[in-house]
């Protein structure tokens, strides 16, 4: 069986803790073993902590990094962010010894160290790379014709060491027409959701980004948005709330590309507990148990 | 001629745990972080001991939650400076000039120029502004912000309380339960040992103090 320390981040647990269900379900379906991190805390955050103190956010991270190595097993993360900040931090504290050492000192007094012998992994790198397409096509019992958008989320381009930028959204794109959904593309995959930017400009987040993105999807026809990234879909779903005192309206279902997998693997909505969600998911949701 | 050296072991010896550090950064010249409760006694201290002790000025850098006192003395050719860093909240300085009266008109540009409470001085009236200059209007004086812009500072402020930037609140956690889920995730917060090893590491780097957290009252000194 796979086994991997199972990083949850913040979004998930507390704000849409339905992709937690979905996960959790979809993991013991395809034999994937995720063992719970315990007493981990943020990754941290990749904007603010980063640009404010990168010794505080190396430091933070390698110690969510060595509860994963104390357990023997290597990190898989559901979000974006997190994705982003582990793998950049590790990188770090993997190929620079001297940086290694002095984060090693700040951990010291609390009785942990990182070693570096860590990878870090995103779930949609899991499920392709070690579960397989065929293995996972195999549990899905009810695949969904629907029309679906994918928006991957920018974290999901990083890749280190040069390395093919395109290749986890590839992956993202095989696992989720596994799900029998047709993905349709609106040309502006690439354009960020606004998410990060919302801190500064709110304004500029709404209608220079999501709205750009949500225009496109819609004319694209489809039911639903299919995401990776908690953050992008908090905007993306929040985001359609808050464009209405600009005088537009969208109501846009946005699924998780897990709650999407567990539906097709057969889950019910009720299940999922996908009222969680902020954007009409669960309506979806249930017209296709209908269908 | 009394060395860098000398100045140094003397303070420290006189100050002992209420000196923080001590540089010297170049030949003849001496720096020396206090704690600001110890600043009349490091004066004290230091006139006692240098008899060509001279002071030069107060510089004051406002650097948006602190204020850092600059004390700067020529010792026998060389150019020592005590410094020290106190919150804006406090917004007092205590005068030295009892000890030092040449202190007495820089005390009063700083009050004056700053908007600082001078405690203790002889005169603290203004020697530059007008008289109906606003007391809220300052010319040296910054706003009391740390290095975070508006926008960040929830994020800062849960992730140093909560060790997560989205905490969680009472309703997500009975959602949680109806939903069969543990009521919270095992996050650090969850486990007192775990919270004590991440609230150290946001000490022990300069997280915490560049974001104005206050340990005391669990939030940021600033909205």
């Amino acid at each position: 069986m796979v086994r991997y320390a199972s990083f949850l981040g913040c979004q998930i647990p507390m704000r849409i803790p339905s992709i937690e269900i979905a996960s959790r379900k979809v993991f013991e379906k395809i034999g994937l073993e995720a063992v719970d991190l315990l007493g981990y805390s943020c990754c941290p955050e990749p904007v603010i902590s980063r640009l404010l103190d990168k010794t505080a956010w190396l430091a933070v991270s390698a110690r969510n990094l060595a509860l994963a190595e104390e357990l023997g097993l290597d990190l898989m993360t559901l979000c974006n962010g997190c994705y982003e900040t582990l793998v950049e931090t590790n990188e770090v504290l993997k190929h620079e010894p001297e940086e290694l050492h002095k984060i090693n000192e700040i951990l010291k007094p609390y009785g942990k160290e990182y070693a570096g012998e860590v990878k870090v992994k995103h779930a949609v790198e899991v499920l392709y790379e070690e579960i397989g397409v065929d293995k996972i096509k195999q549990h899905v019992v009810k695949p969904q014709r629907i029309r679906v958008a994918l928006h991957y989320g920018c974290h999901m381009y990083r890749e280190p060491n040069g390395g093919d930028i395109n290749r986890k959204p590839n992956m993202m794109k095989e696992l989720t027409r596994v799900t029998g959904v047709e993905i349709v593309d609106y040309g502006i995959e690439r354009l960020c959701c606004g998410y990060p930017s919302m801190q500064a400009d709110e304004e500029f987040s709404l209608k220079q980004r999501l709205l750009l993105k949500l225009r496109h999807i819609k004319e694209a026809g489809v039911d639903a948005v299919v995401l990776s990234c908690p953050a992008c879909q908090i905007q993306f779903e929040i985001g359609q709330i808050m464009l209405k005192q600009y005088g537009v309206q969208y109501r846009i279902p946005c699924i998780n590309l897990m709650e999407l997998m567990a539906i097709s693997f057969g889950v019910s909505s009720k299940d999922l507990h996908l009222e969680f969600h902020k954007s009409p998911v669960l309506q979806l949701a249930q017209k296709m148990e209908a269908t | 001629m009394i060395s860098e050296n000398e100045i140094i072991a003397y303070l420290k010896q006189e100050l002992g745990e209420d000196l923080i550090e001590a540089s010297k950064p170049r030949e003849r010249r001496v720096f020396v972080r206090i704690k600001v409760t110890t600043l009349r006694k490091a004066v004290n201290t230091m006139k006692r001991r240098f008899q060509t002790l001279r002071f030069m000025t107060i510089s004051v850098v406002d650097h948006g939650l602190d204020f850092e006192f600059l004390y700067h003395f020529h010792v026998d050719g060389a150019v020592v400076t005590l410094r020290s860093e106190k919150r804006k909240e406090d917004n007092t300085l205590e005068s030295i000039v009892d000890i030092i009266p040449a202190a007495n008109f820089i005390e009063r540009e700083i009050g004056e120029l700053f908007g600082i409470k001078l405690v203790n001085h002889p005169k603290p009236q203004y020697l530059i502004l007008t008289k109906d200059w606003p007391d809220d209007k300052r010319p040296l004086r910054r706003p009391l912000e740390g290095e975070l812009p508006k926008q960040a500072r929830p994020v800062a402020e849960a992730l140093i309380s909560t060790s997560c930037v989205a905490p969680i609140s009472a309703f997500m956690q009975k959602k949680r339960e109806e939903a069969g889920l543990p009521k919270t995730p095992p996050f650090a917060f969850t486990d007192e040992k775990a919270m004590q090893e991440f609230h150290g590491i946001m000490k022990d780097t300069s997280f915490a103090k560049k974001a104005g957290f206050d340990w005391k009252k669990k939030r940021l000194r600033h909205k």
